[in-house]
């Protein structure tokens, strides 16, 4: 016997080696790709922006909408700038009319009507004016008539 | 390594939204009231005064306003910066029309930050007053009466700058009568508490 067939299995082989060589052929490497399991895998999991970004775009949406809308709602022309339910007190002037804002050729007519209505628009402004001067006046007055007869029950 | 999200769309929506944001929180804060929840007053009240003024009504108005006149020069100084005038007026022919609610939905919204109450009178004859102002700084934003007895209810809001010394003076002046809504001074005044 030599060692032949260690070396380059040229030689005889040695039974006992061949047996050997069965026994361990079953774990002898067989080329095949790695596959580790689930729940080793070192890979980092890749985080899903899209609901983030999704809740960010429906507020955003929300606001601009909500905001339009507010301004929309505020640059909408008063209609009726004025209602009296009562008309024993009316207020003076002529009846407000809105004339919408699209363009239109200023006839005589036209111009008439804008100035109707610049009128009464005036007329509801002083209107308004006075109520809230003679409430200021009032508070302002009140105000001192109190402090008054407060100092006068002081004594002296 | 960093998504499309984090490189691009990051800074300017969350930009957008600081501009959306800041643009609601100014919003919430004009000074207009909310004045709709007395509407129902009309139907009871023998007498009711609804007047809303927005901007665009008081430019209208700015354009019969004669400059060579010198009450209108006045009034025109009054109104300058102003953003809108709104009065709600209820006058009733029997006691107690309204109720507590009524004048509390209104006092709600003047209790919020920047609204400061200047005036607090009440009276058992003359009913309360009370006169609120919104605050811009140093600068009057925005203006509030609210005013009651037993058959009148009264709100005035004043959406914008108001120079109130300047606005009291109007009362009985430049030629604007005045409405006798106030009754004079009583001689007197032991019914206030």
């Amino acid at each position: 016997m030599n060692d032949d067939y260690l070396w380059d299995k040229s030689g005889d082989p040695d039974p006992e080696i061949q047996q050997l060589e069965e026994i361990l052929g079953t774990l002898r490497y067989q080329p095949k790709p790695l596959q580790l399991p689930e729940e080793l895998s070192t890979a980092r999991p890749r985080r899903n922006y899209f609901p983030l970004a999704a809740i960010a775009a429906t507020v955003l949406v929300a606001l601009l909408t909500g905001g339009l809308w507010l301004q929309i709602r505020s640059s909408e022309p008063s209609i009726p700038a004025v209602a009296i339910a009562q008309p024993t007190a009316p207020i003076p002037g002529p009846p407000l009319s809105v004339s919408p804002d699209s363009p239109r050729k200023r006839t005589p007519r036209r111009v008439k009507d804008d100035r109707q209505e610049a009128l009464a628009a005036k007329q509801q402004l002083m209107f308004a004016l006075r109520l809230a001067s003679e409430k200021l006046n009032a508070a302002h007055r009140r105000t001192q008539d109190k402090r008054s007869s407060y100092e006068n029950t002081l004594p002296n | 390594m960093k998504t499309l999200f984090q490189t691009k769309l990051a800074a300017p929506l969350m930009a957008l939204l600081l501009v959306a944001v800041s643009a609601a929180v100014a919003t919430a804060q004009d000074s207009r009231l909310q004045l709709s929840s007395l509407d129902h007053l009309a139907a009871k009240a023998s007498q009711s005064v609804d007047v809303n003024i927005d901007e665009r009504l008081i430019r209208i108005a700015l354009k019969v306003f004669k400059d060579d006149d010198a009450d209108d020069r006045e009034i025109k100084k009054v109104i300058a910066g102003i953003k809108g005038i709104y009065v709600k007026r209820f006058e009733f022919e029997t006691d107690n029309q309204y109720t507590p609610a009524d004048i509390e939905a209104i006092r709600t919204q003047l209790r919020a930050p920047g609204w400061t109450r200047l005036v607090n009178v009440t009276s058992k004859k003359e009913g309360n007053l009370e006169v609120y102002l919104l605050m811009d700084g140093e600068q009057v934003g925005g203006l509030a009466v609210l005013s009651n007895d037993v058959r009148e209810l009264t709100v005035v809001n004043i959406v914008g700058p108001v120079d109130l010394e300047k606005l009291a003076k109007l009362e009985g002046q430049f030629g604007l009568p005045e409405l006798g809504i106030e009754s004079k001074p009583k001689p007197k005044n032991d019914d206030e508490k």
